[in-house]
């Protein structure tokens, strides 16, 4: 149990850009009446940027 | 309420299991040593500070206590709006920059009303009252996701082992100036940084007590619990009214608090450990009250039990004396 829960913080990150930044991205495209690039769709753009972005601070230990 | 004892020291020692096993008895001669120490920098001799130390308790008991019962209104009014604010801006009611703004407010002020909770100045330890105590604190830090008995267990560790860089759990907020401060503030938040929370679950690790064993497992609960809210709101479309009544105001509120609670009172932090050096006495641009009344946070280290509305007034009455003590009074 204490593993996994060590996994799971672990994890964290990458699991944040999945789950809070890639519907805030295309929340947000959406609020500004912004369409995504390349034809994607706002919620496949948002899960671009936030599924990268959060194994970057899993693998760096920073967000930026 | 109010409180049925006098003490100098930080109080609830009965929270306070210290590190490496050392217990609280064998801190106190350290705290004392520097107290009121035999031979000291400050020229004084022995009654000269004997005397000096009765004047300085016989002053600070006159603001000890008081009225609590507006920390209570402040915290348990507070959570309450602050809970109101994620139903009503997810119906419109509340437009989001204003509920931005209020919870930023509330986020910060929180651990201003956990902050006496967490020295038991609201009801003490065995009084009838203790629950709105520990509830003040309970709902006081929700917003910054910083468990209450977490915030406590560090705090009390911050009083007694102030300025120690390998004691000491805010020493990671030191920093060079007031740029790089503001800086680290972020910083120490980042994933792979012993910094902030991080260093504090390290720190309770180490502790290893079932008092530190119970605040890890609510700080997770409490993590897990904002990343669930966090999480459903934003795929269910409220990503925005999330990240604004939530998710910024808490990083805002953490780095405020950071801030003027832990960098700007007791920089610069190297070897000043004494008890009338360890916090400084400084000249806010925000003024007192916009930084937390943290310009006197000196009165806090000495007294824990004088709450921090009354530290500004504690200080001018304190001047003279810590004037002799050799503190730096020319700022305020």
């Amino acid at each position: 149990m204490e593993a996994a829960v060590k996994q799971l913080f672990r994890w964290m990150p990458f699991i944040f850009g999945i789950g809070f930044i890639a519907p805030l991205v295309a929340q947000s495209l959406a609020y500004w009446d912004i369409e995504a690039p390349f034809g994607l769709s706002r919620i496949y753009f948002g899960l671009l940027i936030g599924a990268p972005w959060g194994l970057y601070a899993v693998w760096r230990g920073r967000w930026i | 309420m109010g409180l049925r004892q006098v003490a100098d020291g930080p109080i609830g020692d009965e929270y306070l299991l210290a590190r490496d096993g050392v217990g609280v008895e064998t801190l106190a001669p350290e705290t004392d040593r520097s107290a009121i120490p035999l031979t000291g920098p400050d020229g004084l001799d022995r009654h000269t500070r004997r005397d000096l130390r009765k004047q300085e308790l016989a002053v600070a008991r006159e603001y000890m206590g008081g009225a609590m019962w507006p920390y209570v209104v402040a915290a348990w009014g507070g959570f309450a709006l602050w809970v109101s604010l994620f139903p009503l801006t997810m119906l419109d009611i509340v437009p989001l920059p204003i509920a931005f703004v209020i919870s930023c407010v509330l986020a910060t002020g929180g651990y201003v009303t956990s902050h006496e909770a967490m020295h038991s100045n609201i009801a003490q330890k065995g009084s009838k009252r203790r629950w709105v105590n520990e509830w003040v604190g309970q709902v006081s830090t929700i917003p910054i996701v910083f468990p209450f008995s977490m915030a406590r267990l560090m705090h009390l560790e911050h009083h007694y082992h102030c300025n120690d860089p390998e004691k000491d759990p805010d020493y990671t907020d030191e920093a060079p100036n007031a740029l790089m401060a503001w800086y680290k503030t972020w910083y120490n938040r980042q994933p792979g940084v012993d910094g902030s929370i991080h260093a504090y679950k390290r720190i309770l690790n180490e502790m290893g007590t079932p008092e530190a064993a119970r605040s890890l497992k609510e700080t997770m609960v409490l993590q897990l619990v904002f990343m669930a809210v966090l999480f459903t709101m934003a795929w269910s479309g409220y990503a925005i009214e999330a990240a604004l009544v939530w998710w910024l105001p808490r990083h805002i509120g953490l780095s405020y608090i950071r801030f003027y609670l832990s960098w700007a009172p007791h920089h610069p932090r190297a070897g000043r450990t004494g008890r009338y050096e360890n916090t400084y006495v400084f000249k806010s641009r925000l003024g007192h009250v916009l930084s937390m009344c943290m310009e006197t946070h000196i009165v806090h280290h000495l007294y824990p039990n004088i709450p921090n509305h009354r530290t500004r007034a504690a200080y001018m009455a304190l001047k003279p004396i810590l004037d002799q003590r050799g503190v730096d009074i020319t700022k305020l």
